[in-house]
């Protein structure tokens, strides 16, 4: 019996062994190769998706249990087919180096810019502790993510 | 990745369904909750077990129930839900703690209290030592039974516990007495502790220690009482650095784990420190 799964508003199915993780799905089965499974450990953050809206590692969610919730991955973020507003204060910030941790981010930042807009520069780098970068620093992620809660 | 086919996962709707497909499912099944912990078997070199009961749903292993004697937390809260639920009891400042600064905040959304206390192979889970030194019980059910035992002895006999068992819930007692958690992890977020101390306390009318648990975690494989200190606190004012001074005499009865990432003398060396910043919390 195979899974059905709603990602980013399409009704998909799935033949993948019940307790495949997602990530492993949306990539093989689906061709969205924005989540990236990086440590398959729940540290790092760059294989994150937003499950019924929450920021989600990916390689810790079996497909079976994601069946019924609405899946967001990084692919559905954007507003029609532009930006969204973090997208775009990353952009205008130029905080991406090789781009490995971005689509993480986008998903962990696209929550607190939705969720809490009064956060501060301390609500940042906590809503950004799963998500793990090795090129940048943070400090460009963290100003764009204070120029998008102040713009929008 | 490894996934034969024959794999399933059944997503019980209530506690008797669990139940039930545990026992059926008998040493092929296992509860899944959070799956904070089994999703990195292929990490760890084990293999998944070919049928899981997903808990998660289960509306009675959810609730939070605050009354006068004490809070009655479901297996299946996670650990967001939990440090949100407790955050405005102060006497709970050590569990708190323990939920909300463990992992990062995608996990704490995942990970639950019930696995937490039932990975046997881990042994840095916050939420032990902390419930050890809130004097917690743990009600663990099975098909037609159903059993409520000490922490302590739980965590002697999880690892023995027969196939078909499930811990339903966590039995805080309420009780006057100021908690703290104080753990060190390698990086300041984010990681695992290299070592936890959980302290609860209670203060005699002129402020001397009337009680005091104290409860070592990450340090050993199993998080444990650390009752010659204990004694050491109870009859004195609740000094830090003294507290510290004590530790660091008893310390030596700790054997602590060895792994790539810490070896076992620094777990051992750095819990006066982690006593020292406890009770400071405490006021003291
Ligand atoms: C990146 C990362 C960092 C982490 N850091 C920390 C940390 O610093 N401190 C910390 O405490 N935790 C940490 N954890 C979380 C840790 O994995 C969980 O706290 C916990 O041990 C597992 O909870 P779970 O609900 O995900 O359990 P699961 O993975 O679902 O299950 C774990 C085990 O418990 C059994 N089980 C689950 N629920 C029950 C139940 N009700 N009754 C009986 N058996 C049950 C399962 O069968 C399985 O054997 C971290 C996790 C990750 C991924
Ligand atoms: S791959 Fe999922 S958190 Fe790193
Ligand atoms: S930009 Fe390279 S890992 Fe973040």
């Amino acid at each position: 019996m195979g899974l059905s799964l709603t990602v980013n508003g399409d009704h998909l199915t799935s033949t993948a062994d019940p307790i495949t993780p997602l990530v492993d799905v949306l990539r093989e089965e689906f061709h969205l190769t924005g989540a990236k499974p990086v440590c398959r450990e729940g540290f790092c953050g760059a294989c994150m998706v937003l499950i019924d809206g929450n920021p989600t590692p990916s390689c810790l969610m079996p497909a079976a249990l994601a069946e019924g919730c609405d899946i967001r991955t990084v692919e559905g973020l954007a507003v029609n087919g532009g930006l969204n507003p973090i997208q775009a204060a990353l952009e205008a910030c130029d905080a991406v180096q090789c781009g490995m941790c971005f689509p993480g981010m986008v998903v962990s930042l696209t929550h607190l810019l939705t969720t809490r807009p009064g956060a501060t520069r301390d609500d940042i780098r906590a809503a950004l502790t799963g998500n793990i970068c090795r090129c940048t620093g943070y400090e460009r992620i963290i100003e764009a993510a204070l120029l998008a809660l102040a713009t929008t | 990745m490894d996934t034969p086919a024959s794999r399933s996962v059944y997503v019980a709707p209530s506690l008797t369904s669990a139940l039930d497909a545990l026992d059926e499912g008998g040493a092929a099944a296992a509860p899944f909750a959070g799956g904070t912990w089994i999703m990195r078997a292929p990490i760890r070199h084990e293999l998944l077990k070919p049928r899981y009961v997903a808990i998660g749903s289960i509306p009675e292993l959810h609730g939070i129930k605050i009354d006068a004697d004490a809070v009655e937390i479901g297996a299946a809260v996670t650990h967001a839900t939990l440090a949100a639920a407790l955050a405005e009891l102060s006497e709970f400042n050590v569990l708190t703690a323990a939920a909300g600064r463990s992992a990062n905040p995608a996990i704490r959304g995942m990970a639950t209290i019930g696995g937490n206390l039932a990975t046997t192979a881990f042994a840095a889970a916050d939420c032990v030592p902390a419930l050890l030194c809130l004097d917690a019980e743990v009600e663990i059910a099975s098909r037609g039974s159903r059993e409520r035992i000490d922490l302590e002895q739980f965590l002697t006999m999880r690892s023995t516990l027969a196939p078909g068992w499930l811990v339903q819930r966590i039995i805080v007692p309420r009780q006057e007495r100021k908690t703290a958690h104080a753990r060190l992890p390698l990086r300041q977020a984010g990681d695992y502790p290299t070592a936890i101390v959980s302290l609860a306390v209670s203060l005699d009318d002129v402020g001397r220690v009337q009680t005091a648990r104290v409860a070592v975690g990450s340090v050993e494989p199993v998080a444990r009482r650390w009752e010659r200190l204990e004694d050491a606190l109870v009859g004195h004012p609740l000094n830090a650095a003294k507290a510290a001074h004590a530790a660091a005499g008893l310390a030596d009865e700790f054997t602590g784990r060895d792994s790539t990432d810490v070896p076992a003398w620094y777990r051992v060396r750095v819990l006066p420190g982690l006593v020292r910043r406890a009770a400071a919390a405490l006021g003291s």
